[in-house]
């Protein structure tokens, strides 16, 4: 199955329309200002903002919240550019160029030398993604329970094996997130477990909460304990925005080839934005000429991460949209709001709903354009708020999570799940467990079980299900190897290094 | 016991109880009797596997240094901390018995105190009064959410 123009092009003018372009302004600049706040990345600004799309047609809300996410990245590498403090991981290699032409007086150009990258990288990868789409989605068609659970499987220990902290700490966390699954009554058994006889928990502990709880309420906490009453060294003029020829000579063509590599990684599940960045750093810097320049302000040093930054946060939706898996933290919390606006991504949404799917595709390449505008128009405005004390931004946010909590199922006991795993991400943060897996699990989990039962009973045994077809034999491997691989290479280069 | 088992300590405790739990779960009546308690025992004995791997690399590491607790050694900022989430269980029982906008009003405020400052105490109301009553106009007035 090849492009989908006709959908493709009725998708570009809803996304055109001036309701639609609204949002994603609105969506944009909250997403920035959100993503701007040290700390807090996409997945804090997604989860917090999700109350906001009440009442919006499932379109329209899709698209504000794919704005908030693109425009938390942007934010992201607007407080590492200027303080030195990243928004998220995928923010932190814009920190080593970024900040270092802060210092030299070039703020401006950094922060559009990191617009244009992210117009860039986010340009190509949508072309890729126009590219991908059908065709990935189609093979998504062929797959069974079976195959499901293997591909979920497979996503789970991706992000496990990936993600910062330990591979133990991973699975623990993931496994905590499976158990907050099975709290309800089970709908294929009518089964209540452990409910304790409470009414309100017999339809199980709503995602969401789970979601604002770990990232909002405990990144909060974790920045009310370690915050510095500082004033901030940041200058509210950040002279000239307009980058020289030569920066934009010897960035140009490290944007464009560091777009693919960002994109490609981004589909990877667990990989995503930080690693992108970090891989396209680092290979910029043994290809350059002038590699020696890098750390002090080189201007391809900040371009090129930021390209692929954005490619991959684009790359990410490949499997989110096509095969409904989310190969992410930030994603999940997408996929979370995506279930909750009644949206169903996998290969069925490309066939019922295709103008759904390439909407949201579209307003992704044009909220690019106007995140350009909102990032260069209106620096001014950007870095008086980050000029904000975020003594006065995280009471906000913490109320932003109770009052979104509260509108997801009209009960306090929310507010008291809330409170739970809100401490429970301030406990992780500091004991460095990994907490991408937890949400993966938590969205995932039912998915999960539902697709094991049914490929248990309709294989009749594991094994049988195992050997169903090819795809599910290519995940389960794909599983072994993303566990046993990287303690394999570890081992291997330790031993290189004692040798 | 050293600090740093705590934590699987505590993980192996929520496997053996999530585990008693799930096989004290009642039978169902239709289909297999066993199919709602199959996949939580998987998950019950995966948890307490990996905890106890989880302890055994804990005591691996025993002779590096536990620092991950140093972080509440500020004693004024873990208190803010405690604070706050009395403040959020003081904002729970009051949010549907005095309604949105005034328990709004008053947890913010107290947050805003608490983390912002009191020297800072004009900036602190009038932001949280814009704030409570901005919200509560936009999400019961602009997005037909109810609040109490």
């Amino acid at each position: 199955m090849g492009v989908d123009w006709n959908s493709f092009f009725e998708g570009f003018m809803t996304a055109l329309s001036f309701q639609n372009l609204l949002f994603i302004f609105l969506g944009g600049l909250l997403g920035t200002i959100v993503g701007m706040l040290p700390g807090l990345g996409p997945a804090t600004a997604v989860a917090v903002l999700i109350p906001i799309t009440f009442g919006m047609d499932s379109t329209s809300a899709l698209i504000l919240l794919g704005a908030i996410y693109y425009g938390a990245m942007y934010g992201g590498s607007r407080s590492s550019i200027l303080l030195n403090t990243p928004g998220d991981g995928s923010a932190i290699a814009a920190t080593f160029d970024g900040y270092p032409m802060t210092r030299k007086g070039q703020a401006g150009q950094a922060l559009t030398l990191a617009t244009l990258a992210s117009l860039i990288g986010g340009t190509v990868a949508i072309a890729g993604f126009v590219f991908l789409a059908n065709p990935l989605a189609s093979f998504a068609l062929q797959f069974g329970p079976a195959e499901y659970f293997f591909l979920l499987i497979f996503t789970l220990s991706a992000v496990v094996s990936l993600s910062k902290g330990n591979m133990i700490k991973g699975f623990v966390s993931m496994l905590l997130g499976l158990i907050v699954t099975t709290i309800g009554v089970d709908s294929q058994s009518g089964v209540y477990r452990f409910t304790f006889g409470n009414p309100h928990l017999s339809e199980g502990i709503d995602f969401l909460v789970v979601i604002i709880g770990v990232y909002a309420v405990g990144e909060v906490l974790y920045n009310i304990l370690v915050i510095k009453d500082e004033n901030q060294q940041m200058k509210e003029d950040v002279g000239n925005s307009w980058i020289t020829k030569e920066q934009w000579s010897r960035s140009f063509w490290p944007m464009i080839r560091q777009a693919p590599i960002g994109f490609l990684v981004g589909i990877l599940p667990g990989a995503g934005g930080s690693i992108a960045s970090m891989i396209s750093y680092t290979t910029e810097q043994q290809v350059s000429k002038k590699g020696e320049e890098f750390g002090k302000g080189a201007p391809e040093g900040l371009a090129s991460p930021e390209s692929s930054n954005n490619a991959a946060s684009v790359g990410a939706f490949i499997p989110l949209l096509t095969m409904g898996i989310p190969g992410s933290g930030t994603t999940a919390v997408i996929l979370g709001a995506l279930i909750m606006l009644g949206l169903q991504p996998g290969p069925m949404l490309f066939q019922n709903q295709p103008e759904v799917a390439w909407t949201f595709i579209n307003s992704l390449f044009i909220g690019n354009i106007v995140l350009v505008i909102i990032n260069i128009l209106l620096i001014g405005l950007l870095v008086r708020i980050l000029k904000t004390p975020p003594q006065i931004l995280y009471p906000i946010i913490l109320v932003l999570a109770f009052i979104g909590t509260y509108t997801l199922g009209y009960s306090i006991i929310d507010f008291f799940i809330l409170m739970i795993f809100g401490v429970i991400g301030l406990l992780m943060k500091i004991l460095n467990i990994p907490v991408a897996p937890l949400i993966l699990a938590v969205i995932i989990g039912n998915m999960m079980e539902q697709n094991f039962r049914m490929a248990f009973v309709s294989h009749d045994g594991f094994l049988q299900m195992l050997t169903a077809s090819p795809i599910s034999i290519l995940f389960a491997v794909l599983t072994v190897a993303s566990v046993f691989l990287p303690a394999l290479f570890s081992r291997l280069s330790k031993g290189r290094t004692e040798s | 016991m050293s600090i740093r088992y705590i934590i699987p300590s505590v993980t192996l405790l929520i496997s053996v109880i999530y585990l008693i739990l799930t096989f004290n779960l009642p039978e169902s009546n239709v289909g297999n009797p066993t199919a709602a308690m199959n996949y939580p025992l998987l998950i019950g004995f995966a948890l307490l596997g990996m905890s106890i791997i989880y302890l055994f690399s804990e005591f691996k590491n025993r002779k590096e240094p536990f620092k991950a607790f140093e972080v509440f050694k500020d004693k004024q900022l873990t208190t803010h901390v405690i604070v706050v989430l009395l403040l959020s269980l003081a904002y729970t029982f009051l949010f549907e018995r005095i309604g949105f906008l005034f328990s709004t009003l008053l947890f913010l405020t107290g947050l805003l105190f608490l983390i912002n400052g009191r020297r800072k105490w004009l900036t602190n109301i009038i932001v949280a009064v814009l704030f409570s009553v901005l919200s509560w106009y936009a999400f019961s007035e602009l997005l037909s959410v109810s609040l109490p």
